[in-house]
């Protein structure tokens, strides 16, 4: 199994109930930094018209996580499926994963004095049988679709399979798995992503996640 | 001063009232209590801040305890660090203390390899000293981690990661230290005339090895550019800690030496004062050069945006200042102890600001440039920044300050028993 998430993102209209659902599911200590995920967001002028673009993030559950390689204790660690997680009873607060995570995925969570971050519901809902992350099933505009990348018939890999897609930062070497979808409208493409950004297809992504699989495994 | 002599080490019999009540060990104790405050504050805000989620308050209905977590959840500052910069002041404080410390103690190291009479005479002081700015380092970094699990660190041990190679880098670090100084100050000299050639070669390969791990732990994260990006990084942690290094090395000299090594006093700062000049002229081309490599946007927020002033300040300390002082009649072989003072001084807090700027500067740029269209805000009442910077906690400064404390103290204490600075013959 290989957890990833599909982000139709030119559907996001801000309205945060995936923030709200991910507290309220995962008991996320409540605060504005406090965020396992969150809307980014900026804004600017195009050709003196104003734009507003709404970013749905989280943790990427890279293939090749930095923040795994960088834990002492081992506190963060990949699962056999694929996800990241992190042990917050080994957590010694180095705050090193925060440093080496290129998203800032990571915060400190108070309440267990250890850092804390998205895990796809995997504790919440996933390992109990769900197939939707809380994000996901309370999104009024079907923005997130979480599933297996290892599936070929699963909906996420024919989502892929279909459409276009990106990820973010990809220079970074982590092979992150949110994808997000390369939206409809061309306009909002240009005013929405940077023009060093790779467009993928699935037969053009899959084997970097292979190469990283087979990297991170040996 | 009556003496009992252990495994050929003499320890002055003293009384604890000496020990431990004397003007130095006081002014130590201030410095200490401030630190102790921020102890006090950094685990009352870890440990005892009330924080809340959402399950809370639906289980304790009508709880002050909620109402108030609430409040701060609202309010409050945030918690200790913020998600964008989580290396702080006591990651600074660290690397300020930890690597200046083995400055000192690789510059003693070398200079026993190399038989340089001046240093091997004074080296049981300088290894000392440096050795005691490294339990200041690990003071400060102590309070900076959640100590309640640090036992995970020999349970479930990462080898590959810089951060843990340090617990085991520290452990055998201090106790070769301790051995060097040992051999130093011990009657014993037919045998340790026969290992010194391997102990030192030896203390070198570990001050290397020491140095390697310390750039491991910055080079790993690979998203921050500044520390990826600055070539080679373990030279320039040692040529930046060996001219801190010899900015303590001036100052402590004039502290420790000025009377009792007075013969000599004269050839140890002509002699501290050439290796400054040559640590001043290599960190000065080092970093003229490393910021061709250093990635554009890291280096533009250090030389033109928001680190400017403070760039500029640690070049002006650290290096322009310190270089017209010590070239002033330099082959004139004088010294003049205002500008030496001055100039240890001016090293000592502008490599600081070089420590801060390191580690501030690594989180300087931001993270939030994920789509390429510019930087984004996290939360709805946010702005979106292009610089990230934190003023430390008031806690941190007192930690840090008390770790100056730790320092002068355990020097002290060492001092005492042990006589580390008495000039050596060996």
């Amino acid at each position: 199994m290989n957890y990833a998430m599909a982000l139709e993102y030119q559907n996001c209209i801000n309205c945060k109930a995936c923030e709200v659902a991910c507290k309220q599911e995962n008991g996320v200590q409540l605060g504005a930094d406090k965020q396992r995920i969150w809307v980014g967001q900026n804004e600017d002028f195009i050709f003196g018209n104003p734009t507003v673009n709404y970013y749905p993030s989280q943790c990427n559950h890279c293939i090749d996580a930095p923040c795994v390689s960088v834990c002492p204790t081992n506190a963060s660690y990949f699962t056999e499926e694929g996800l990241v997680l992190t042990d917050k009873d080994k957590c010694i607060l180095c705050k090193g994963c925060m440093e080496a995570c290129p998203y800032d995925a990571r915060f400190v969570d108070d309440k267990y004095v250890a850092v804390d971050k998205c895990t796809f519901c995997f504790d919440t809902r996933i390992s109990m049988g769900e197939t939707t992350t809380a994000c996901q099933a309370t999104c009024p505009t079907k923005v997130r679709l979480f599933g297996d990348l290892d599936d070929e018939n699963g909906e996420l890999v024919q989502l892929l399979k279909r459409k276009k897609f990106f990820v973010l930062k990809e220079s970074e070497g982590t092979v992150p798995k949110l994808f997000y979808i390369f939206p409809d409208d061309e306009q909002f493409a240009i005013n929405s992503i940077g023009q060093d950004t790779t467009i993928h297809t699935w037969d053009t992504f899959k084997p970097l996640i292979d190469e990283a699989i087979k990297r991170r495994d040996s | 001063m009556k003496t009992i002599t252990i495994a050929g080490v003499e320890i002055n019999k003293v009384s604890i009232f000496e020990l431990l009540f004397n003007k130095t060990m006081l002014f130590s104790y201030i410095l200490l209590a401030i630190g102790v405050f921020g102890i006090y504050e950094v685990i009352n805000e870890r440990y005892f801040l009330l924080t809340a989620n959402s399950l809370d308050a639906g289980l304790n209905p009508g709880s002050a305890e909620v109402a108030n977590a609430f409040k701060e959840a609202i309010f409050g500052a945030g918690g200790e660090v913020k998600r964008e910069s989580p290396w702080t002041l006591y990651i600074s404080n660290y690397i300020y203390m930890i690597y200046t410390g083995s400055g000192i103690i690789f510059i003693v190291t070398l200079a026993e390899l190399l038989n340089i009479d001046l240093l091997k005479k004074t080296a049981a002081g300088f290894l000392t000293f440096g050795l005691c700015m490294v339990f200041g380092g690990l003071f400060t970094i102590i309070f900076d981690l959640n100590t309640l699990h640090m036992h995970w660190m020999f349970l479930t041990p990462n080898v590959g990661a810089g951060m843990w190679l340090m617990l085991p880098l520290y452990m055998v670090y201090i106790s070769f230290v301790l051995f060097e100084i040992y051999l130093l100050i011990s009657e014993n000299k037919e045998w340790i005339k026969k290992i010194a050639l391997l102990i030192l070669i030896l203390g070198i390969s570990i001050d290397i090895a020491e140095y390697y791990i310390q750039a491991k732990l910055f080079n790993m994260n690979t998203a921050r550019h500044l520390w990826t990006t600055y070539p080679i990084l373990p030279l320039y942690f040692i040529v930046s800690s060996f001219l801190a290094a010899s900015g303590v090395m001036i100052a402590y000299s004039y502290v420790t030496y000025r009377d009792s090594f007075k013969e000599h006093f004269k050839q140890l700062l002509l002699l501290l004062k050439k290796i400054t000049l040559f640590m001043i002229i290599v960190l000065g081309a080092y970093e003229a050069v490393s910021f061709l490599f250093i990635d554009k946007k890291w280096a533009n927020v250090i030389l033109f945006s928001g680190f400017a002033y403070e760039f500029y300040i640690y070049a002006l300390l650290a290096i322009v200042i310190p270089f017209g002082f010590l070239i002033y009649r330099f082959f004139q072989e004088r010294i003049n102890n205002t500008l030496m003072i001055m100039t240890s001084l001016f090293i000592i807090v502008g490599t600081y600001i070089g420590r801060f700027i390191f580690v501030y500067g690594g989180n300087a740029y931001p993270m939030s440039d994920r789509f390429g269209k510019g930087f984004e805000r996290y939360t709805e009442y946010d702005i979106a920044k292009d610089f990230i910077f934190f003023f430390p906690h008031m806690s941190e400064i007192y930690i840090v300050i008390g770790s100056v404390g730790v320092v002068i103290a355990a020097y002290k204490v060492l001092n005492t028993l042990f006589n580390v600075s008495k000039i050596s013959n060996h």
